[in-house]
């Protein structure tokens, strides 16, 4: 008998604030957690907006927790909230790797840790694009690696959206390949190495690396001509 | 029994098994009279407490807003605990049933009396908390809760099923 938790306070505590939704630190029946609220646009219609901003954020639940059963990690979902939109979920102790690469730039690079990297993240998003999940917005910041386990975790699935066509999936990458270019390019090419565990892990990807040497020549907007 | 803190209230949880009575405990239960109310959980189908707590933090904000679905609050954490939306199937199998034996009773915000009270209810052994993970009946838990293989490659079974707990309404 007795309270067993010692919950210090469920307080919210700001960490970062976006021009779609601001995420806070905070306790979740005794687990560290992050709450990330998507905030209403004023310059909205109310109706208009309440539709939208409830519609992404179940979108959001249901890619985090599809990305899982396709074998991708993402944080553990604990809580979702439709009247005061916000999602609860896991948090993940440690860095970015978006910050582990830089760190790569500025000292030198530790192949082995790269290629490990590297690979986990072609191999993740081999398996969500087979599995008909596009993440829509791939950037080193959104790949997290887990201390202890050195584990890559994919977060957020704010853009994330459900297509099997390869136009979608060479987007995704051709994404991840400007943002590695313009962020990472003291890292020698990280791409490569991703794109070989990806080829490695889905099994379409000649249409889908197919469609993003097209996809290469004209950037990541269709031209609408004709 | 042990209890949880959960946004503000409590959650008390005791495990039992070798219970002899759940014929008359989902009697009771059905015909409303029993007293005090409490939760009979299937205990096969929990490997962990975490999931049970994101349950009762879901049936606890439902309550605040008064959008519980079934009859009661203990009900709706049966409801809320099983990831389904069919509330018949959900309360046949994450409750008990019958010959259930192997049981874990939940109570909100509940005074000592009441706790004593419950664990006369029920005609079992209880034990630890800790047994759950051991107990769990993994095969049943990935058929309920459709968990594959490639998932638990990268999750726990635990968190598998909060996952779907939190996002049943999103689907």
């Amino acid at each position: 008998m007795g309270i067993d938790q010692d919950i210090k306070d469920s307080s919210l505590v700001l960490l970062k604030q976006g021009a779609e939704a601001r995420v806070f630190e905070s306790n979740f029946v005794g687990r560290k957690s992050i709450v990330k609220e998507r905030f209403s646009k004023k310059y909205r219609h109310p109706l208009l907006d309440s539709k939208l901003t409830l519609k992404r954020l179940n979108a959001e639940a249901r890619c985090m927790t599809k990305a899982r059963r396709l074998g991708v990690s993402t944080p553990v979902l604990y809580a979702v909230d439709p009247v005061l939109h916000t999602l609860t979920f896991e948090y993940v102790e440690g860095p970015a790797v978006k910050d582990i690469f830089l760190d790569f730039g500025l000292h030198s690079v530790i192949e082995e840790r790269m290629e490990d990297i590297a690979t986990q993240i072609g191999d993740a998003i081999g398996k969500l694009h087979d599995g008909g999940l596009i993440h829509g917005d791939l950037t080193t910041s959104n790949m997290l690696i887990r201390s202890g386990t050195n584990q890559l975790v994919l977060i957020d699935f704010g853009l994330s959206f459900t297509s099997t066509l390869p136009e979608d999936k060479a987007v995704d990458l051709y994404v991840l390949e400007r943002a590695l270019f313009s962020m990472h390019s003291l890292c020698g090419n990280v791409m490569d190495r991703i794109l070989a565990a990806y080829r490695k892990s889905s099994k379409q990807w000649s249409s889908t690396l197919n469609k993003l040497a097209q996809v290469r020549q004209r950037g990541r907007k269709r031209t609408m001509v004709g | 029994m042990k209890s949880f803190k959960v946004d503000g209230s409590t959650l008390s949880l005791a495990l039992f098994t070798d219970v002899t009575n759940s014929k008359e405990l989902l009697n009771s239960m059905q015909a409303g009279t029993l007293e005090p109310e409490v939760a009979f959980l299937n205990a096969s189908l929990i490997p962990d407490i975490f999931p049970v707590l994101a349950a009762a933090y879901k049936t606890l904000l439902a309550k605040s807003r008064e959008t519980l679905t079934t009859r009661t609050l203990h009900s709706e954490l049966v409801y809320s605990y099983s990831g389904s939306k069919h509330i018949t199937e959900s309360l046949k199998r994450c409750g008990i049933s019958e010959n259930s034996t192997y049981i874990l009773a939940a109570l909100f915000d509940a005074s000592d009396d009441e706790m004593k009270a419950v664990e006369k209810l029920i005609n079992g052994k209880e034990i630890d908390l800790e047994e759950l993970e051991g107990r769990a009946d993994q095969a049943q838990i990935q058929k309920h809760y459709k968990i594959t293989g490639l998932e638990l490659g990268i999750s726990s079974l635990a968190d598998a099923i909060t996952c779907r707990i939190a996002s049943r309404d999103a689907l």
